[in-house]
């Protein structure tokens, strides 16, 4: 394990866990490998026991994600023992660089790394705000909460065969790190929110594009969005916590 | 003449787990002479048993309920990672390869479908070893031995498994028959859609051999 993580290149490094890009033998094809490190504020016992918890959880998150026609990586590999989770790398950029222009979008700029325009996948940003609206409903439509969605959370990526009649980039969900499943309008409108807040923290004149966002989600979810509306509505009023008191 | 063997190298396990061979064999008109000396070599007692059964060392499989290179190398991984740490749940890493494939946790329903019957006709066969510079074999031998015991013609893996997987059969032992996604694809089944249901069996039943371990 460790000669695996040795002299692999550091995608991201976050309280929970790193994340690498690495090769599984000689010559293959690179996996993102996410490993949640062992925590030295945590009983030994008690780590070991959350961090296989925590990678089975994502692993069966996406397991269902794939199977319910909600993009996401595949996954390649899974290592309990060592807390690893190895995924299908995404060749694309997150939203949040497509959109580009927000107030950190300075310090998020890779080295060596242009600004890149949402035009560049072939598609326009309105199309954008349609493909992500839709990719959250079809994953709200199997009862799968994200838990923690924002744009550097969705990938876009072109497709590798585009079809006529249909965009030319796709969005792929990525860090189920905290998803659930749930059937709860709740956990629904909360996970929209907690987006809708993302787009308006990171991206100016966040409001028309989220508006487009609901729109797609309303038209994929059919029946469901009534409920989900209404909900929204009052977590808005609200925030994200439900209030405690009484 | 090019090179039909593949030959895989894994840094990060065990000296004895580094290296990995791989074969595909199409026309293969012994299988059920292959088969048989496998079950009789299990049985076989003292030095000739040992030599028999070093003799076919290898993870004999049926190809057509393989779906790509990706599909076989995840089985493989995952085998060798449970060797490496001591975690199997077969008696071999080659019969974990097997136990890998099968989504359920039935050992003898694994070698039912994944293993050698006697009516294969494709093989793809796996060898984990050494590495040549610890003692490992090296690949001409590796082909040599195989050649002793196949009758048939081994061939490029990709090129090989692409016409020889039985998709129903993946979608059968998957049980990916009823899944809403893949049955909407089956319904209308065009060129495309068809190119489109094999891209996804083939990334479901990549993912859910990954994640076999974290399953139930």
């Amino acid at each position: 394990m460790d000669r695996l993580l040795e002299g692999a290149q550091v995608i991201q490094q976050g309280a929970e866990a790193r994340v690498y890009k690495v090769s599984l033998h000689a010559n293959a094809a690179p996996i993102l490998l996410k490993h949640r490190f062992a925590k030295q504020y945590r009983h030994p016992t008690l780590d070991a026991s959350l961090t296989k918890a925590r990678v089975a959880g994502e692993a069966r998150a996406l397991m269902k994600c794939l199977k319910s026609g909600v993009r996401v990586p595949g996954i390649r590999m899974v290592d309990v023992e060592n807390g690893c989770l190895g995924l299908e790398w995404v060749e694309g950029m997150s939203v949040r660089k497509v959109l580009g222009s927000g107030e950190e979008g300075e310090e998020l700029e890779e080295v060596g790394v242009g600004r890149v325009s949402v035009g560049e996948f072939g598609i326009g940003l309105e199309m954008l705000m349609v493909l992500i609206g839709e990719s959250i409903a079809q994953m709200h439509l199997f009862d799968i909460i994200h838990g923690d969605l924002t744009t550097s959370n969705m990938m876009l990526r072109r497709v590798s065969k585009p079809q006529p009649g249909s965009p030319p980039a796709e969005i792929v969900l990525i860090d189920f790190g905290l998803s659930f499943m749930s059937t709860l309008v709740e956990d629904k409108a909360v996970d929209l929110y907690v987006l809708e807040r993302a787009f308006a923290s990171t991206h100016p004149d966040s409001e028309p594009m989220f508006a487009k966002v609901l729109d797609a989600y309303a038209k994929r979810s059919g029946k469901a969005w009534e409920g989900v509306k209404r909900r929204l509505e009052d977590v808005r009023l609200r925030g994200r916590k439900r209030s405690m008191v009484g | 003449m090019p090179v039909l063997l593949e030959h895989l190298w894994y840094a990060n396990v065990r000296t004895d787990l580094q290296t990995v061979y791989i074969a595909l064999f199409a026309n293969v008109a012994n299988a059920a002479a292959i088969r048989n000396r496998i079950v009789a070599a299990a049985s076989l007692r003292g030095e000739e048993g040992e030599r028999e059964r070093n003799e076919i060392n290898f993870a004999f499989l049926d190809a057509r309920p393989i779906t790509s290179r990706l599909h076989i190398s995840t089985a493989i991984y995952q085998a060798l990672v449970a060797a490496d740490q001591g975690s199997l749940r077969t008696k071999t890493v080659h019969s974990e390869i097997l136990w890998t494939l099968n989504p359920s946790n039935n050992i003898s329903e694994s070698i039912k479908r994944f293993g050698i019957s006697s009516t294969s006709t494709s093989l793809l066969v796996v060898h984990v070893c050494s590495p040549v510079n610890a003692g490992g074999p090296a690949p001409a031998e590796v082909a040599q031995r195989l050649r002793f015991i196949i009758r048939g013609d081994m061939v490029d893996l990709d090129a090989g498994l692409e016409r020889v997987t039985d998709w129903d059969l993946v979608k059968k032992y998957y049980k990916l028959q009823t899944d809403p996604v893949i049955s909407a694809l089956s319904a209308k089944p065009d060129r495309s859609n068809r190119e489109k249901e094999r891209e996804l069996v083939n990334e479901l039943v990549v993912s859910a051999v990954a994640m076999k371990c974290v399953m139930s």
